[in-house]
């Protein structure tokens, strides 16, 4: 264990010895205290760069043309951008914009609804007390365990009975149910809604739904939107459900066109380069996302629940 | 807003306790009495979720275990191929489950596969949260955000990246490597695919468990760490000492996932399948319920397999939750 | 009922009601014009879907592409449960069996009764099972040989007619270009062992009163293994998979120098090497005796009329068009770029340039016309797709780990055996 260094901690608590974090015991590396600031922030950099690598790999193949794709070293820039583009864009008649609107449409309105739902939910099972509560909460957390291709056919078979199957409700029905949506929005509501304003509003004759729509909702609004934020990327990001319920190319979301593009790839080069270049195209929607509404990522829910 | 941590509130649910509501002072007609004991509102509000629940996952498990229970086999009509017909047959999927080699095998691939991933993930997810939070730490925002963005890279997408990352034609590692005479790095091959799928897992889950982590982390008081500082406690020692123990919590939750996430696992080799022949059809048990559920038809076995792996889950994670609660009052205590 | 209630109650109603009436898709008969589901994959589709519905005004079709020849018998299979298939689907050969055992495909012999003197009987023979007939065959994919003439030439030898000339060609053509390969013999083909043995005496799988009679691993089947393993451990024939980017890469450089495949081999090499073009050509694919003429199919796919439509006899029309017309033949050399397996179509085809792969080989369609008429049926039982997983990954295996590839051949004859017999069937093994 290293040493404790007896230099005078500053008021603003700057730590004197480099943080290994887990990982380093290899003691000495003490020195000037430089070293304290730069590893931290090497090792971080060094992480961002992992992180980043396949990314920037991604965009440069997508600037390549086929023939340029497998003969040309990985991180060279090729003279195909534009080419590919255009290509993906008119591939069987504009399929790659029918497979992003349906992506929007699916993580919209599929994560809009999840997260009503979910916070109906949430606010139910936190703020009431009613018998089976608990055993409805625990139960839907247990929607979690399941694998989904378990799940698959037999929704399948049930949308069929009601005559929904292959279309795009046989996939917004089921990803509208989220158990850690609920877990969230139960989470959100216990430590944000506070009891008194809800014994105020119903004092003041409010009923429940009214409590609901003008007390709660307002308060709930930052959970509500990390909850619909992460609902919406992993609608997005999902490929299992819409792979096995739609039965229309023109219905897929984005995941699923990708898959289908390189599957038959494999007979037609030119198509892996499409399938790169529609890979590039359909990060950058979410990456955009990620980035510019972070202030709205209220994750610290997701610890927040465990807490005691 | 009130606090996460008072415990008593949130143990009791901030409880609606409908008797103490006192009668309306408004001139609004007050509601029937006997309303009172049992309020319809809750239920009201969580029957969408309820509805939805039991419609898309519990009736599709109880179908799912009503179908293990039974078998295709031919009856020979008139036509030469024979007729499908479905039939009862108990346990008898489930015992072919316990027995079947190459199912059991695809077990032990996976618990290879996690005893990797799973400590990688939630061990870098740390370390990097422990330093984003390390005060001296230059171009954080930057860090975190990059470290987040494979987030947003769906799975099969991620896989199809790495899958190019690895294949020696386009592989900038392999690219060097031979420059260097060494040949191309077996990515694809044999015992290397583990470290290969493991790292795509890794890659694309340590953003999400890093934030969380580090959201806890940004939840302790800072003046516990003045006083150690004062001490003359060094960065490291405050980190391993103080924060790592607080996020325990943080970590058994993303543990728990990562878990569950590992037993699923999917995406990631069926993607790299075709650029690689050692990754067979049931190289992951979820794959051999696929190839069951969906190229050979035998709804039944899948059934059964599905619901050895739930159970499973199940049991595991219990497993983990319980030691991590005796952990946490063992310390307690 | 307070109002919280009342209120859920309507929105419940809304929301189910609109659910219910957004779900259903008309299909079928609107008047006179009946409207036909119709699932299938590979270029121009909707070319020749646009044909037919130009000379049939009454009848609409709605084409979908559910993915290739494995994701789309997958999802008949899944739709067909669950009453939803569509009307008319292609299915590959080796999926039909599968899908008849499922009750997928119609009985549609009196449906077609018309144009089974279209096909060759070795072809018709393709989809009809114990005198019912289950489909219409689209595609021949009589076995060729897919060669480079500048390889081969280089290497000083004559195109071979025999398995044991091609061993030596290939030999030579690895002596002369260590790198180069005259053919790929991976794990995950199959069908390249089904015919190859098949062309040797083998019947996978076979049936006779009621009793299935499993040949894999029989005699002739193993001497192919140990054929193409020879060649494979003296590394003249290559193991990688198929169209894969090193697989294509090697084309282009021509160190991939021939594929014994269907004769769709041309225009998927066409596709992945297009600079390559005229350096190639097609041979008929060799035969183990001297003289002999039988050539095997090697893929290839067929249409059928699903159990689940309601309109089977539109739905049949559409398929006899599709397949045995002129206009439909024409549409499938020109639009679908296949080899039409009716008669007509080959006649209609023996008219037209060859690939463009090979511009300057002008008896093509010739040759190609002269390889369907000897056709060796190859058989295929209700559970190819397990064959097909078990046989990959197993003949992986053994090429990594350097196994007799026999192995995996016996492998796969047990695990075939064990399937049937567990779902009910009569199975034994052949002992030729």
């Amino acid at each position: 264990m290293t040493a404790v260094e007896t230099r005078p901690a500053r008021r603003d608590g700057v730590g004197s010895v480099s943080d290994r974090g887990r990982g380093g015991r290899s003691g000495t590396r003490g020195g000037p205290g430089g070293a304290g600031k730069v590893l931290p922030t090497v090792v971080l950099l060094i992480g961002a760069i992992y992180c980043l690598v396949p990314v920037a790999w991604v965009f440069v193949a997508s600037s390549k043309s086929p023939g340029e794709l497998f003969t040309s070293f990985s991180f060279a820039p090729g003279t195909g951008l534009g080419a590919n583009l255009a290509e993906l864009f008119t591939y069987e008649g504009g399929q790659y914009l029918s497979w992003a609107a349906n992506s929007l449409l699916y993580a919209g309105v599929g994560g809009v609804l999840s997260t009503f739902v979910s916070t109906m939910a949430g606010y139910a099972l936190a703020k009431y007390s009613f018998p089976g509560r608990d055993a409805i909460f625990f139960m839907i957390l247990a929607g979690v365990l399941i694998p989904g291709i378990t799940l698959a056919i037999p929704q399948y078979i049930l949308l069929s009975e009601i005559g929904l199957a292959g279309g795009p409700l046989s996939v917004l029905l089921p990803i509208i149910i989220s158990p850690f949506g609920i877990y969230l929005s139960r989470v959100f509501a216990q430590a944000s809604v506070p009891q008194e304003i809800l014994e105020a509003s119903r004092l003041d004759g409010a009923g429940e739904w009214r409590t609901f729509r003008h007390v709660v909702l307002p308060i709930m609004v930052p959970g509500m939107v990390t909850v619909f934020l992460l609902q919406f990327v992993g609608i997005w990001n999902n490929f299992l459900l819409p792979f096995v319920m739609l039965s229309d190319e023109g219905d897929f979301p984005l995941t699923v066109g990708l898959f289908t593009l390189l599957a038959k790839g494999s007979g037609a080069p030119a198509l892996y380069s499409l399938a790169i270049t529609g890979a590039a195209v359909s990060i950058v929607p979410l990456v955009l996302l990620v980035l510019f509404l972070q202030r709205f990522w209220r994750l610290d829910l997701i610890s927040g629940g465990i807490k005691g | 807003m009130t606090s996460t941590s008072t415990p008593s509130r949130a143990a009791d649910g901030g409880a609606l306790r409908p008797e103490v509501v006192h009668p309306v002072r408004t001139g609004r007609a007050p509601r029937p009495a006997g309303r009172r004991r049992v309020p319809v509102a809750p239920y009201l509000f969580v029957a969408p979720a309820v509805v939805l629940f039991v419609v898309f996952m519990l009736v599709p498990l109880l179908y799912t275990i009503w179908s293990s229970l039974r078998a295709y086999r031919i009856e020979l009509g008139t036509s030469v191929l024979g007729v499908r017909v479905d039939r009862f047959v108990g346990f008898e999927n489930y015992a072919a489950v316990f027995q079947d080699a190459e199912l059991l095998a695809s077990f032990g691939r996976l618990a290879v596969y996690g005893l990797i991933a799973v400590p990688l993930t939630l061990g870098l997810a740390l370390l990097f949260a422990l330093l984003l939070d390390v005060p001296a730490v230059r171009a954080k925002r930057f860090s975190r955000t990059a470290i987040f963005i494979p987030y947003a890279v769906p799975g099969v997408t991620a896989a199809l990246l790495w899958g190019f990352m690895y294949l020696p034609l386009t592989s900038p590692f392999s690219y060097v490597t031979e420059a260097l005479g060494w040949g191309p790095v077996p990515f694809l091959e044999g015992n290397g695919l583990f470290g290969s799928l493991a790292n795509i897992a890794i890659w694309g889950g340590v953003g999400f468990n890093m934030i969380i982590i580090y959201t806890s982390l940004r939840g302790i008081p800072t003046d516990i760490y003045e006083s150690a500082r004062l001490d003359g406690a060094s960065e490291l020692q405050i980190a391993l000492r103080i924060k790592v123990p607080l996020v325990v919590p943080a970590l058994v939750l993303t543990g728990v996932f990562a878990l569950i996430g590992t037993l699923q696992l999917y995406g990631e080799p069926n993607t790299l399948r075709p650029l690689t022949t050692d990754i067979t059809q049931s190289w992951a048990p979820l794959m051999t319920i696929y190839r069951d559920a969906f190229l050979t038809d035998d709804l039944p076995s899948a059934a059964a397999s599905s619901t050895v792996l739930a159970l499973g889950t199940v049991l595991l994670s219990a497993l983990v939750l319980g030691i991590a609660n005796r952990k946490r009052s063992e310390a307690a205590s | 009922m307070d109002r919280t209630a009342k209120r859920a109650v309507a929105l419940a109603t809304v929301l189910i009601g609109g659910a219910a009436l957004t779900g259903c898709a008309p299909t079928g008969s609107d008047g006179d014009v009946v409207t036909l589901d119709f699932w299938g994959w590979g270029t121009g589709q909707k070319e020749q879907v646009a044909a037919f519905e130009a000379e049939h005004p009454d009848i609409r079709v709605r084409h979908t592409d559910a993915g290739g020849g494995d994701d789309s018998a997958a999802k008949l299979l899944t739709s067909s449960r669950a009453g939803n298939a569509p009307d008319v689907a292609l299915v590959e050969y080796t999926t039909l069996p599968a899908l008849v055992v499922a009750q997928v495909p119609r009985d549609v012999t009196e449906l077609v009764t018309d144009i089974d003197d279209d096909f060759t009987e070795g072809t018709w023979a393709q989809t009809t099972f114990g005198g019912v007939v289950y489909g219409v065959p689209q595609d021949a994919a009589p076995m060729v040989m897919t060669y480079r003439t500048d390889v081969l030439a280089a290497a000083g030898q004559e195109v071979p007619t025999t398995w044991e000339e091609f061993a030596d060609a290939a030999r030579a053509v690895h002596e002369q270009d260590p790198d180069a390969v005259l053919a790929s013999a991976p794990g995950g083909e199959l069908a390249l062992y089904a015919g190859v043995s098949a062309q040797a005496g083998a019947e996978w799988w076979s049936v006779e009163d009621g009793v299935w009679t499993i040949g894999i691993a029989d005699e002739r089947s193993l001497e192919v293994a140990d054929f193409f393993e020879q060649l494979a451990d003296e590394g003249v024939v290559d193991t990688g998979p198929l169209l894969s980017p090193e697989y294509n890469a090697r084309v282009n450089d021509g160190s991939i120098a021939g594929w014994i495949a269907g004769i769709w081999a041309p225009s998927v090499l066409a596709g992945v090497a297009p600079d390559t073009s005229g350096n190639w050509a097609m041979a008929p694919v060799p035969q183990w005796t001297p003289g002999d003429t039988g050539v095997p199919f090697q893929g290839g796919s067929a249409m059928i009329v699903t159990e689940n439509s309601d309109h089977p006899e539109e739905a049949a029309e559409f398929v006899r068009w599709m397949n045995a017309s002129e206009g439909g033949s024409q549409s499938l050399i020109d639009d679908r770029l296949t080899y039409p397996a009716s008669i007509v179509g080959q006649e209609l085809a023996e008219t037209g340039a060859p690939p463009s792969l090979m511009p300057d080989q002008a008896d093509f369609w010739q040759v190609a016309a002269d390889v369907s008429t000897d056709v060796v049926p190859v058989t295929w039982g209700p559970n190819v797709s397990l064959a097909k997983t078990v046989f990959t990954d197993e003949l992986n295996a053994a090429i990594s780990r350097g196994t007799p590839w026999r192995d995996a051949f016996v492998a796969t004859q047990e695990a075939v055996v064990a399937d049937m017999e567990k779902v009910g069937y009569q199975v034994r093994t052949s002992d030729r």
